[in-house]
C-alpha cells in the first residue's frame, strides 16, 4: 500500500472535523476527495503532509508512519502541489522545479549533478521546456500549475498530494492538467490524492481506466468511499450538497463511456 | 543536457570578477587619503620593505589596511544578511536591521558610552545587545501560536521600538557636551577608529557569512513560504534558526564596528538581483562581493571627499539612492512580478 489511513480523526479546538476516516491507495491509484466547502478536504491533506500532527488514528505512507519521519524523509515519500500563490521573488521556472530536489541534500547541502538532471527530465516530462527559463511569476495560472506539478515530480515521491489543482484553470487547461496527471499515474506508477470541487474529475479518471476512489466528506464528519460511478449519484448529491442533479452516460471518443452531471435545481423537496 | 545546471550556477569569469572586486577596492583604497603616499611607497610597505618613510608605512599598514578590511567585511555582512532576511521573511522591503539589531546595538553602545566611558566596552556591549535584541524579537514573534513571517517582522519592529525608547532615555541622561555627541556620531556610523584589534569582529562575520553561504539553496525554498518549504523537505524551524543566527552574527559584529549603516542591507541585495537574477544560489555570493566593494569605496570617499570625515551612513544613502534609482530605471526592476 502506498497510502494507508486508519481511523483518522482530527478536531480544531475541540470541534471535530474528521472522525474515523479510513482510506487506502495502491500504486497507480488516484483518490479524489470531494465534499462541500469546510468539510475537511484540505485538513485531511494537511494531515498526510504532516502539517497537522495532533490527529488520532494513523497515517502510513509506504508502510511508514508519517509521524516518525523527519521532514526530508517525508518529502521523499510525499510530494505536494499547493494552491497557486505568487512568491515574493520571481525565480525562473527551472529554479522552482529544482526546489523539488531539496530533500535530497543535507541542511547545508547543494544540489548535485543528478539533481540537475532530474530537474531537466521533470521539465521535459511535463512538457514545459518552452517557458523553462521564464520567471515563474510571469506565467499564466495554468502554466504555473504545470510548473508546480513538475516540481512535485522532481521530488520522485510515490505519492502526490494535490490541493484543488484545477481551481484557477480555464476549461482547456483544466483538462490538459488532468490528462498529464492521468499519464503520470498510468505510466510512472505514481499514486495521487487530490482534493477537488469538480465532481466530474473522478468520473473522468474512471473513464480513462485509472483505479479511482471517490471519497465524499460530508459536513457531520461522515465519510463515504466508493468508485466514482457508485458514489456520484443523484441521491448522494442531493444528500450532501442539497442539489438536484442528474448523472448521464455519454459515449465518448473510442467507445469509452463518460459520465457527466447536469444540475436540475436545488429544491430538496423535489427529490423526495 | 544539464541546462538546469548551467542556468543554476555562476560562470567562471563571473566568479573571478566577484573575487576580484572587493580585493581591487581594498587595494585602491590603500593609495588614497589625506596623507599623500606614492605608489612605490604603498607597494614597498605592503611587501614589508624598510625602505619607506615610517609615516607612510604606518599610514598604509596600520591605518588604511585594517580600515579597508573592516569596511569590506562590514559591507559584505550587511548585504548578505539583508539578502538572507529578505528571503526568510519573504519580503523585499526588509533590511539587515529588521530584527532590532541596530537599536539593540545602539542601546549597548549608549550604556558603554554613558557608564563605562566608551572604548572597548562600546564594541562588546553593542554586540551583546544586538544579539539580545534578535533573540527577543524571535521569541516575541513566536508568542503567537501561528508563527508567520509577518509575526516575526512584527516582533522585530516591536523590540526595535523598545530599544529605540531605551536609547532615547540614555540620550536624555547622557552628558550633553561629551557623551551625547559620541552617541550621535556612533549612530551615524564610521570606520575612523578601526585598528587591527577590531578585526576580531571579522570572526563572527566570517562564520555568519559561511552559514548563510552554505544555506543559500534553502533560502530559495524558504522564500516560498513555510508550508511549501516543509513539504519540500526543509525543517523550517532549524533552517530559520541557522540562517537568522548567521545573519545576526554578521550584523551584530558589523554594527558594533561601524555603527548603524542601514542602507546597504536593503539595497545591495536588490542591485544584485537586477544584475544576476533572484536565485539566492547566485545572489548570496554576489551580495557578499558587491557589499564589500561598495562599502570599501564608500569609506574611501568618506575620508577623502572633504577635510573632515563624512559619516559613512550618510554617504551610503546619499550616493547609493540615486544609483539605485538609476538601476531600477535601467533594468525596469529585476524583481518585478
Amino acid at each position: 500500500m502506498i497510502l494507508q489511513i486508519d481511523n483518522l480523526s482530527f478536531s480544531y479546538d475541540n470541534t471535530p472535523l474528521i472522525s474515523g476516516a479510513s482510506l487506502s491507495a495502491d500504486k497507480g491509484e488516484i483518490i479524489c476527495l470531494l465534499g462541500p466547502n469546510g468539510s475537511g478536504k484540505t485538513t485531511l491533506l494537511d494531515c498526510i503532509l504532516g502539517f497537522h500532527r495532533n490527529f488520532s488514528g494513523s497515517i502510513k505512507v509506504c508502510e511508514k508512519n508519517i509521524l516518525t519521519l523527519s521532514r526530508p524523509e517525508l518529502a521523499k515519500l510525499v510530494s505536494y502541489v499547493p494552491q497557486v500563490h505568487i512568491p515574493a521573488f520571481p525565480y525562473t521556472v527551472r529554479e522552482v522545479v529544482l526546489m523539488g530536489r531539496t530533500a535530497q541534500s543535507g541542511i547545508l547541502g547543494a544540489p548535485c549533478d543528478e539533481d540537475f538532471e532530474i530537474c531537466d527530465s521533470s521539465i521535459a516530462r511535463i512538457g514545459i521546456e518552452s517557458f523553462a527559463d521564464k520567471p515563474y511569476t510571469a506565467l499564466s495560472g495554468g502554466e504555473r500549475k504545470l510548473v508546480l506539478l513538475a516540481r512535485a515530480l522532481a521530488q520522485k515521491a510515490p505519492l502526490i498530494v494535490l490541493d484543488e489543482p484545477t481551481s484557477s484553470l480555464d476549461f482547456k487547461n483544466e483538462f490538459l492538467f488532468l490528462e498529464i496527471l492521468t499519464d503520470l499515474v498510468c505510466n510512472d506508477g505514481i499514486s495521487a490524492i487530490m482534493a477537488t470541487h469538480a465532481l466530474q474529475h473522478p468520473l473522468y479518471f474512471e473513464s480513462q481506466g485509472i483505479e479511482t476512489k471517490a471519497v465524499m466528506l460530508c459536513r457531520q464528519g461522515e465519510i463515504r468511499v466508493g468508485s466514482p460511478g457508485e458514489l456520484i449519484t443523484p441521491k448522494t448529491l442531493l444528500e450532501v450538497y442539497g442539489v438536484l442533479a442528474s448523472v448521464q452516460e455519454i459515449q465518448g471518443k473510442d467507445g469509452k463511456t463518460v459520465r457527466t452531471i447536469a444540475v436540475l435545481g436545488n429544491d430538496i423537496k423535489q427529490g423526495e | 543536457m544539464k541546462r538546469a545546471k548551467s542556468a543554476g550556477s555562476l560562470s567562471l569569469p563571473v566568479k573571478a570578477l566577484l573575487l576580484f572586486l572587493p580585493l581591487a577596492a581594498v587595494i585602491v583604497s590603500l593609495f588614497f587619503g589625506r596623507y599623500p603616499i606614492s605608489l612605490r611607497e604603498v607597494v614597498f610597505s605592503l611587501f614589508g620593505s624598510q625602505d619607506v618613510a615610517l609615516t607612510s608605512r604606518v599610514t598604509v599598514l596600520q591605518l588604511r589596511l585594517p580600515r579597508a578590511i573592516a569596511a569590506a567585511f562590514v559591507g559584505a555582512s550587511l548585504a548578505v544578511s539583508g539578502a538572507a532576511f529578505q528571503s526568510v521573511f519573504r519580503n523585499p522591503l526588509v533590511n539587515s536591521g529588521i530584527l532590532g539589531v541596530s537599536n539593540g546595538a545602539g542601546f549597548g553602545a549608549c550604556i558603554a558610552i554613558v557608564f563605562f566611558g566608551g572604548g572597548i566596552f562600546t564594541y562588546i556591549l553593542s554586540f551583546v545587545f544586538a544579539v539580545a535584541a534578535v533573540i527577543l524579537s524571535y521569541f516575541a514573534g513566536r508568542i503567537s501560536r501561528v508563527t508567520t513571517s509577518v509575526t516575526m517582522i512584527l516582533g522585530g519592529v516591536i523590540v526595535g521600538a523598545f530599544f529605540s525608547a531605551l536609547v532615547s532615555i540614555m540620550k536624555f541622561v547622557a552628558d550633553p557636551y561629551s557623551q551625547l555627541p559620541s552617541i550621535t556620531f556612533w549612530f551615524m556610523g564610521s570606520f575612523a577608529s578601526v585598528n587591527y584589534s577590531h578585526l576580531y569582529a571579522t570572526i563572527p562575520m566570517g562564520i555568519g557569512m559561511l552559514l548563510i553561504f552554505f544555506s543559500r539553496w534553502k533560502l530559495n525554498v524558504l522564500s516560498m513560504g513555510e508550508r511549501e518549504a516543509s513539504s519540500l523537505g526543509v525543517d523550517v524551524r532549524k533552517v530559520q534558526i541557522l540562517i537568522i543566527g548567521g545573519a545576526t552574527l554578521c550584523t551584530a559584529a558589523a554594527v558594533c564596528i561601524s555603527g548603524t549603516i542601514g542602507w546597504v542591507g536593503l539595497v545591495i541585495p536588490h542591485i544584485g538581483r537586477m544584475i544576476i537574477g533572484n536565485s539566492n544560489q547566485k545572489l548570496i555570493p554576489v551580495s557578499i562581493s558587491l557589499g564589500s566593494a561598495f562599502m570599501v569605496i564608500m569609506d574611501l570617499l568618506s575620508r577623502t571627499l572633504t577635510g573632515s570625515e563624512i559619516p559613512i551612513g550618510i554617504l551610503c544613502a546619499l550616493i547609493g539612492t540615486p544609483f539605485f534609482v538609476y538601476l531600477l530605471k535601467k533594468t525596469k526592476g529585476g524583481f518585478k512580478t
